[in-house]
C-alpha cells in the first residue's frame, strides 16, 4: 500500500524561552492508504493537537507533513483550504452542522465550497450515503430537527461526500451513547471496507481503539507506542 | 455564489435582526430623500419667488448716456446657450401723483411677447387683459388697489422731461413681490421710445434671463467683456438671499451625513454581531475548506442585501413621507429629483457595503482551529 500520510518531526510549541510548552515533541509516523487507525492518549496529551495538524487545521512550529505526495506545510491558507476541502474529511465530537442548513444542504456543502455542481451522479452517491448512514428521507429536515446521533451520522456523511481519502475523527461518539457509538464505529468499519477510506481516529477510550487496526498511543506529546491490533475485526 | 446563499440563509434565520436593521437603514434613507428633496424643493422655490420673474442679468452701454442696440440681445443669445431669453427694453422713471400724494414709478418698455418671457406677466394677470398696443399699461396690484386704479381707467405720469404722458390700464399684474407689484409699470416699447427720445433700434438696456440661474456671474462676465457693455447680475444684488440658501444647504448636507454615519454605525454593529453569532459556522466551514475570501464575502453580501432592501424601503417611505407633507396646507411643495433619489440609494448601497468591511475582514483572517478548540 502506499503512503497517504506522512508526518516527520512534528513539533508544536506554545509560548517562548522558559515559558515555552511542547504539546507536540518530534512525531513521526506513516499512514498507509486504507488504514483504520487511532491515536490513544490521555487528555492532554497532544492527540487532538495532532490531529489539527495532519488535518492541516493547525501548523505545527517544526517538522511537515506529506499529505498524498503533497508538503502540506509549504501550503499558504488557500491551498490548506483545499486540501481540507478536496483530500480529507472531518468527523469531530461535536457535530459541526449549519443549523440554518437542511440535511441535504451540509450534506453537500463540501461539494458547493468546491464550486462542483451536485450532478446526477453526485446526487445519487449523497442518497446513497443517507441510506448507508440510516438517514433516509430526513433530506429536507432542518439540521436542527434532528437527535444527537443522526446529527452526528449527518456530520459523518458530510465528511464522506466528497470521497475524501482520509477520514480524521476527534472522539466522534464522545457526546453519543452507547448504542448510538457502536452504529457509529459500525459505519467507519463499513466505509472503509466498501470504499477503502482511510480513518484516522482519536480516542482516550481503550475500548473504541481496540475495535481499529492500528494504534498509535501520544504521551506528554510525544508517540510513544505504535501497534498493529490484530484482535480487531 | 455559495457566499450569497450562505448570507441570505443567515440573514432568514434571524428574521427580527434583519427587519430591525432593514427598517434602521429604510428610516435613514426616508429622512436624507425626505429633508434633501424638501429642501432642494424649498430653495428652488425662494429661488424661483426671488428671480424667476425678473431678469438674471441686465446688460447697459458702459457709458451712462449712451443706448445700446437691438441686436446686443440676439448677439448675446446667440453667444450663450445658457441664455433662455434676451429682450431689449427701455426704462425710465415717472412720477404719479394721486392727490397729495406722489408716487415715483420704474417703467420698462419691450415688445409684449419678450416681457412675457421674462415675467410671465399673461400667467401672473389678476384682471384685465394681456396687452401692450400704444399707448397702454399694465401697472401692479397693490398700486391698483392702493390708488383705484383699474382696466380701463387713463394713467398720466410726470416724465423726466417734464411733459405728461396718457396712459390707458389694459391690465393689473401680482409678481409675488410687493415693491415690483406697487412701482412697477410696463408699457410698449414705442411708447417707451417715444417718451425716452429714442430712434426704432435704441434700448437703454438689455434683460436676459438663463436656464441655469446660478451661472449669472460668469456668464455677465463674459457677456460684459465680450460685447463691451456694463453687466449687472442678480447674485450681485442678492447676497443676503444666496448665504441664506448657502447655509441651509450646509445644515442640510450636514443633517444628512449624520443620519447616513448613524445608518453606517447600525449596521456595522449588527454585522459584527453577527459575524460573532456566526463564528462557529464561519470556522466549520473553513475547516471543509471554505477558503478566507469567500468566508469574508458572506458579510459583504449580508451587507449587500440588508442595504438594498433598506434602500428601496427608504425610497418607499421616503416618497409616502412626501406625499404626507404633499396633505399639509403649505403653499410649497417638495419634488423629488430622480436623480437624488439614484444618489441616495447609491450612498446608501456604499455605506451598507463599507459598514461590512471590518467583520468581512475579522471573517475572513478567523482560524478554523479557534472554533474547533474552543467548541
Amino acid at each position: 500500500m502506499a503512503d497517504l500520510l506522512v508526518a516527520e518531526e512534528l513539533e508544536k510549541v506554545y509560548g517562548e524561552g522558559e515559558a515555552a510548552t511542547y504539546a507536540l515533541k518530534g512525531v513521526s509516523f506513516t499512514l498507509e492508504q486504507g488504514e483504520f487507525a487511532s491515536i490513544i492518549g490521555q487528555s492532554g496529551s497532544g492527540k487532538s493537537t495532532l490531529l489539527n495538524m495532519i488535518g492541516l487545521l493547525d501548523t505545527p512550529t517544526s517538522g511537515q507533513v506529506l499529505f498524498d505526495g503533497e508538503n502540506t506545510t509549504a501550503l499558504g491558507r488557500k491551498g490548506r483550504a483545499r486540501v481540507r476541502n478536496e483530500g480529507l474529511g472531518f468527523v469531530f465530537q461535536f457535530h459541526y452542522l449549519l443549523p440554518e442548513f437542511s440535511v441535504w444542504e451540509n450534506l453537500t456543502m463540501p461539494a458547493q465550497i468546491a464550486g462542483r455542481a451536485i450532478t446526477a451522479d453526485a446526487k445519487r452517491r449523497a442518497l446513497d450515503t443517507l441510506a448507508l448512514l440510516g438517514l433516509d428521507g430526513l433530506e429536507n429536515k432542518n439540521a436542527n430537527q434532528l437527535s444527537g446521533g443522526q446529527k452526528q451520522r449527518v456530520a459523518i456523511g458530510r465528511a464522506l461526500m466528497n470521497r475524501p481519502k482520509l477520514i480524521l475523527a476527534d472522539e466522534p461518539t464522545g457526546n453519543l451513547d452507547t448504542a448510538n457509538t457502536a452504529v457509529v464505529y459500525e459505519l467507519f468499519r463499513t466505509i472503509n471496507k466498501e470504499l477503502g477510506t482511510t480513518f484516522l481516529i482519536v480516542t482516550h477510550d481503550r475500548k473504541v481503539a481496540q475495535q481499529t487496526d492500528r494504534i498509535l498511543e501520544v504521551l506528554d506529546g510525544e508517540l510513544v507506542q505504535d501497534v498493529r491490533n490484530d484482535y480487531a475485526r | 455564489m455559495l457566499s450569497f446563499r450562505i448570507a441570505a440563509r443567515f440573514l432568514k434565520s434571524s428574521p427580527g435582526q434583519s427587519a430591525l436593521i432593514i427598517a434602521g437603514i429604510a428610516v435613514g434613507i426616508a429622512t436624507q430623500i425626505f429633508v434633501g428633496s424638501l429642501i432642494t424643493s424649498l430653495q428652488d422655490d425662494l429661488i424661483d419667488s426671488a428671480v424667476g420673474s425678473s431678469p438674471h442679468i441686465t446688460l447697459t452701454a458702459a457709458d451712462d448716456d449712451a443706448t445700446v442696440s437691438g441686436e446686443l440681445a440676439a448677439a448675446a443669445a446667440k453667444d450663450e446657450p445658457l441664455i433662455s431669453t434676451a429682450v431689449p427694453v427701455r426704462t425710465l422713471s415717472a412720477i404719479f401723483s394721486s392727490g397729495e400724494d406722489s408716487v415715483p414709478l420704474s417703467i420698462t418698455g419691450a415688445d409684449a411677447a419678450g416681457l412675457d418671457t421674462i415675467y410671465k406677466l399673461s400667467d401672473r394677470l389678476v384682471s384685465g387683459a394681456y396687452r401692450l398696443g400704444e399707448g397702454e399699461a399694465l401697472v401692479g396690484a397693490i398700486f391698483a388697489d392702493k390708488y383705484g386704479v383699474a382696466e380701463g381707467d387713463t394713467l398720466e405720469l410726470l416724465l423726466p422731461s417734464g411733459s405728461i404722458a396718457e396712459l390707458e390700464v389694459s391690465g393689473v399684474f401680482d409678481l409675488g413681490q410687493a415693491t415690483a407689484n406697487e412701482r412697477v409699470v410696463f408699457i410698449d416699447a414705442g411708447s417707451a421710445a417715444e417718451a425716452l427720445g429714442l430712434a426704432d433700434d435704441e434700448y437703454t438696456a438689455v434683460q436676459i434671463q438663463l436656464s441655469d440661474v446660478f451661472a449669472s456671474a460668469e456668464v455677465a462676465e463674459r457677456l460684459a467683456s465680450d460685447n463691451d457693455v456694463e453687466a449687472t447680475e442678480w447674485q450681485a444684488e442678492n447676497e443676503q438671499l444666496l448665504s441664506g440658501l448657502s447655509a441651509q444647504s450646509g445644515s442640510s448636507t450636514m443633517i444628512q451625513a449624520f443620519v447616513l454615519i448613524a445608518v453606517a454605525l447600525g449596521i456595522a454593529s449588527t454585522l459584527a454581531i453577527s459575524a460573532v453569532q456566526k463564528t462557529r459556522q464561519i470556522g466549520i466551514l473553513k475547516a471543509i475548506g471554505m477558503g478566507d475570501a469567500a468566508a469574508g464575502r458572506i458579510f459583504l453580501w449580508q451587507a449587500a442585501l440588508l442595504g438594498a432592501g433598506g434602500t428601496l424601503g427608504g425610497i418607499a417611505l421616503g416618497y409616502g413621507l412626501i406625499a404626507l407633507f404633499g396633505l399639509v396646507p403649505v403653499p410649497f411643495s417638495i419634488r423629488p429629483e430622480p436623480s437624488f433619489i439614484a444618489l441616495s440609494a447609491a450612498i446608501g448601497m456604499t455605506v451598507a457595503l463599507l459598514s461590512s468591511v471590518i467583520p468581512a475582514r475579522s471573517t475572513s483572517r478567523l482560524d478554523p482551529i479557534e472554533v474547533i478548540q474552543n467548541g
